[in-house]
């Protein structure tokens, strides 16, 4: 396992955001799927993910309901609102212009 | 996991996580969340106790994360609870505007209606608020600071009140530190302000220099002025400018401090500029705010006065130190008053002991029109206050009635709705929201009936007071808004009620027209309330209507709309007594050389503002008899040989003055009819002698007896007084009276001109027409007669359109019926006699009521009347006629269109 990066600042929003354009998603399925597509680089901690999916739900980018997960529990369901779609095409546009400009700085020799 | 299409209206009503839920919704998602994890855990082989401790470590501190998630959940219930409401309330406003741009003549006759009966309201308070209850501007701890009064009991055993009183009072009161922090004094006299052409009589204020102290401000440039500037006997001449008179004659430059104006006699240092909107504790812009002292040397010209307990003009205001009570201070300003009273008779020995002049002060509101000597135009203002509601409750009832002939016309849509499912509860809420938009419409529309109507009316009926327009005055606009939401919920609250109550089913089987006609009662009633309001206010408008007719018929005893009063005012210009008094008669004939003039008079007092109060002492008369006869006080006029013929007052008997009556020649008098009469009974008085203030003064032989006058007031019993030749008391004294041919207004000002040219040096002539001065003793009843009659005659039209609607309404809900009496016989006279008598008879129960109402009520407003019974029979008569003949009109055109029913199509149509 390769060393566990920490999360920077405001990309948890982007990842969740991101993770949800798969379907709706309970909050443990957003944390596995964090954690199988990242291959577990990215220390992503739970408590802090379910805090970005709340703050989101409040800022109307996600909308919650309760359904029946696949073993049959109640369970609270995100996905994406209109407004989260367009927050999200935002960030991943903006943090791409961020990556890129830092891959240039850094490759300088 | 499986995605579900939602759509925000549904998302709404089935919202998940009300407040009391949050927290139990959140304690699941994350006992889900770990569960789930330990599982997985236990899967890869973990012991079950090891996997739960893990799944816990790898989320981090469970507790602050729950704490944090309940609080961010708490605050997305809470906004979208709030935006839930916004949404329901825009759709409700929607729905309402959509409703009332569909019935563009309804919303119209409804926001007219209310906003005249809000305008109405708005006005009132505006000027009521002004004369009786906002505090004056700047004024620091207004609770605590009070006008003096000073109540003593007068020779006919009645308490008289009044705020003016002497600097040397004023000396008196104010070394009382223990009861108050602030005692000031002022007086608000009207000098001579300005330069040349520029000279004008100008509002000034003198103050001492502790009634800065009253007001929370600080001069807009320069200083207030102290104390020592204030100092006896002529003061300092510094002056304060307001800041309107600073802006336009300074045009606000800073440098006007150190330049100086001419006030009266002397030339003031400008010190500094008061700011914006102070009046100190008066009702009126002031130019300039000076010392007390100095402002009362201008004003009287003398100094001795301010040592004098018998020159009475300043008045006190006070301010009690915290923790002192009014009842405090009544007592504590009683004492000093009784005191000074004390020390006063010890240098004057006539005046009547304390146990009968009983002397007591009284610390009242700051506002004078509040006091106990609450003015006549106060009281007006507060009965026209409950006139305007009236108004406004006519006008809500009416709105009220054309909202239930709409709910009545829509009670099938909202039945359709009700069945469909909507809440009673949420109907009310739409249907409220509908008559409150109209009504808040109605207010706008009444701010701006205030602003206009009311300035106009403010202006001309109560003119001396700066008013402030009704739009920059936040309290009235707060005012305006309170009373059109009330007028909205009050108007709308039956209507929605009776919609809300309906019962669906009938009114969805049966179609509109074969709804039974029954008369709401409801609507009845409210007419019939309307009906009886309008002539409670009709009766109202009569009563003052005919006071103010009656004053004005009253015999003046001189031709009052003919007559200008011409003062001349010396300022530093000193005249011996042979020039002053040839300057006089310098003007009086120059004044007839102006066109339209006919005769001009030198005289000294003039009525309705003052001059010379002497008694007379008459030999072989007791002085304590002649003291108190008619009220006790006689007034002096000097007067030319012109005078009675110039002034219109007849004499009775006897001569007036001739050429022949002069300095050296044996002293003469002529007396008013009531003073003879009150002097030696029914002798003749003619040849006996009478003495100006003393037994030591020589006697002047009555040479002639003229009519009555009045002099200061209207009605009561007549006034005494008497005129002695000019060249007999104070020649140098005194101004012209100058009658002209029309009306004297007209020639105030060409009169001014040219008397002006005959004044020396900076000296200066005023011109006033008498009806001025009469306008202002009028004012009572003419505020009364107009404000009555606008809102009588308003409350009227209201009524005849809500009668009018009401009969039109049931004629055409009728039309059915009204066909089948045609074709059963009957004829159209009759139907038309049908209508009509259901429009009287509600106008008779309207009545009916009002009239008793009326003459309940007017038993109150009595005093307020001038010799007019609150029963006068012609006004009880006219307003019978009025709202018979009202009531007729507004049911002859529903009648008429009943009579024009085409039976056959009224029943084909079925």
């Amino acid at each position: 396992m390769a060393a566990e990066l920490e999360l920077m600042q405001g990309t948890l929003d982007l990842i969740v955001l991101k993770a949800l354009t798969w379907g709706p998603m309970h909050g443990y399925a957003v944390a596995r799927w964090v954690r199988d597509t990242t291959e577990e680089d990215l220390l992503v901690e739970e408590g802090a993910l379910y805090t970005s999916l709340h703050r989101m739900e409040r800022r109307g980018w996600i909308a919650a309901e309760w359904g029946l997960s696949d073993n049959n529990r109640r369970a609270k369901f995100y996905q994406l609102t209109g407004a989260g779609r367009r927050e999200l095409k935002a960030q991943a546009a903006a943090f791409s212009r961020y990556a890129t400009a830092m891959f240039k700085v850094l490759q300088t020799a | 996991m499986s995605p579900s299409i939602r759509w925000p209206g549904l998302r709404r009503v089935f919202r998940l996580g009300r407040a009391a839920d949050v927290e139990r919704e959140v304690d699941e998602e994350l006992r889900f969340h770990l569960d789930l994890a330990a599982r997985e855990l236990v899967a890869r082989g973990l012991p079950e106790a090891d996997a739960r401790r893990e799944a816990e470590r790898r989320f981090g501190d469970v507790r602050a994360t729950r704490a944090l998630l309940v609080a961010t959940d708490r605050g997305r219930v809470a906004s979208e609870r709030r935006a839930d409401w916004w949404g329901a309330f825009r759709q409700d406003l929607r729905y309402a505007v959509r409703g009332l741009r569909m019935k563009p003549g309804f919303t119209a006759a409804v926001v007219l209606t209310l906003g005249l009966g809000i305008g109405a309201n708005a006005t009132m308070f505006g000027i009521v608020d002004r004369l009786l209850l906002k505090p004056p501007a700047y004024l620091a701890d207004a609770g605590r600071v009070h006008r003096v009064w000073f109540v003593r009991r007068t020779s006919e055993g009645r308490d008289f009140a009044g705020t003016n009183t002497s600097y040397r009072r004023y000396h008196d009161l104010a070394s009382d530190t223990t009861h108050f922090d602030v005692i000031a004094s002022f007086v608000d006299p009207s000098v001579a302000v300005g330069v040349g052409t520029d000279a004008q009589e100008r509002h000034v204020l003198g103050v001492t220099a502790s009634y800065w102290r009253l007001f929370a401000m600080r001069p807009v440039v320069g200083r207030f002025f102290t104390s020592e500037e204030n100092r006896e006997p002529t003061g300092t001449p510094v002056a304060v400018l307001g800041y309107d008179y600073w802006r336009s004659a300074y045009a606000g430059r800073a440098d006007a401090v150190g330049k100086t104006l001419r006030v009266g006699q002397r030339d003031y240092t400008i010190v500094g500029v008061a700011p914006a909107g102070f009046m100190g504790t008066s009702m009126g812009n002031v130019v300039a705010v000076l010392p007390i002292t100095a402002a009362l040397f201008e004003a009287i010209g003398q100094a001795e006065i301010l040592g004098l307990y018998g020159f009475s003009w300043p008045e006190i205001v006070v301010r009690r130190r915290a923790g002192v009570g009014v009842a405090a201070a009544d007592a504590a300003l009683t004492l000093d008053f009784q005191r000074s009273y004390a020390q006063q008779r010890v240098e004057q020995p006539g005046l009547p002991p304390i146990g009968e002049f009983r002397p007591r002060a009284v610390a009242a509101s700051v506002l004078r029109d509040a006091g106990p000597g609450e003015s006549s135009e106060a009281k007006v203002a507060l009965w026209l206050v409950g006139v305007a509601a009236i108004v406004l409750i006519i006008a809500c009832a009416n709105v009220g009635n054309l909202l239930l002939a709409r709910a009545f016309g829509r009670r099938r849509e909202i039945a359709v709705r009700l069945a469909l499912g909507i809440s009673r509860t949420r109907l009310m809420v739409q249907l409220l929201t509908e008559s409150v938009l109209l009504a808040l419409l109605g207010g706008a529309a009444g701010l701006a009936i205030a602003q206009w109507g009311g300035g106009l009316l403010r202006g001309t009926l109560i003119p001396d007071v700066d008013w402030t327009s009704t739009l920059a005055d936040p309290r009235v606009l707060g005012f305006g808004a309170a009373a059109a939401l009330a007028a909205g919920l009050l108007a709308g609250l039956a209507p929605a009620w009776q919609a809300v109550r309906s019962d669906v089913a009938p009114a969805l089987k049966a179609g509109v027209r074969e709804g039974t006609f029954h008369r709401s009662r409801t609507r009845t009633a409210l007419l019939i309330v309307q009906g009886a309001l309008s002539v409670v206010l009709l009766v109202g408008a009569g009563l003052f209507v005919r006071s103010f007719d009656k004053v004005r018929g009253v015999r003046l005893g001189y031709d009052a709309d003919r007559l200008l009063w011409v003062n001349p005012v010396m300022r530093s210009v000193k005249l011996d007594t042979a020039p002053a008094s040839q300057l006089r008669d310098r003007l009086a004939a120059a004044a007839l050389r102006v066109p339209g003039v006919e005769a001009s008079t030198r005289a000294g007092s003039v009525p309705m503002q003052g001059g010379w109060w002497w008694n007379v002492v008459v030999p072989g008369l007791d002085t304590a008899y002649t003291n108190h006869v008619g009220g006790g006080q006689m007034l002096l006029q000097p007067a030319s040989p012109e005078y009675f013929q110039a002034m219109g007052t007849r004499l009775v008997r006897g001569r007036g003055f001739t050429e022949a009556d002069q300095a050296t020649s044996p002293l003469v008098s002529v007396l008013s009819r009531a003073m003879a009469t009150a002097l030696w009974k029914g002798a003749d008085p003619i040849g006996r002698c009478v003495k100006i203030s003393a037994d030591t003064a020589p006697c002047r032989t009555v040479v002639g007896i003229a009519e009555d006058i009045v002099q200061s007031q209207f009605g009561g019993e007549p006034e005494l007084t008497y005129y002695v030749p000019t060249t007999q008391w104070h020649p140098e004294g005194g101004g012209l009276f100058v009658r002209t041919r029309g009306p004297a207004d007209r020639y105030a000002e060409p009169v001014r001109v040219a008397l002006q040219r005959e004044m020396p040096g900076d000296a200066y002539v005023t011109t006033r027409p008498m009806s001025d001065l009469l306008g202002t003793r009028m004012r009572q009843w003419d505020l009364g007669a107009t404000m009555f009659t606008v809102f009588g005659v308003l409350a009227l039209l209201v009524s005849a359109i809500g009668l009018y609607s009401v009969i039109a309404y049931g004629v055409a809900q009728r039309t059915h019926e009204l066909g089948v009496r045609l074709a059963l016989g009957a004829e159209s006279r009759d139907l038309v006699r049908l209508v009509m008598g259901e429009g009287l008879r509600l106008a008779a129960i309207a009545l009916t009521l009002g009239l008793a109402v009326a003459l309940i009520a007017g038993r109150f407003v009595a005093p307020l009347l001038f010799e007019t019974s609150p029963r006068d029979p012609v006004v009880l008569a006219g307003v019978v006629v009025v709202l018979l003949l009202t009531s007729l009109a507004a049911s002859a055109v529903p009648a008429l269109r009943a009579a024009r029913v085409d039976p056959n199509r009224a029943l084909r149509d079925e």
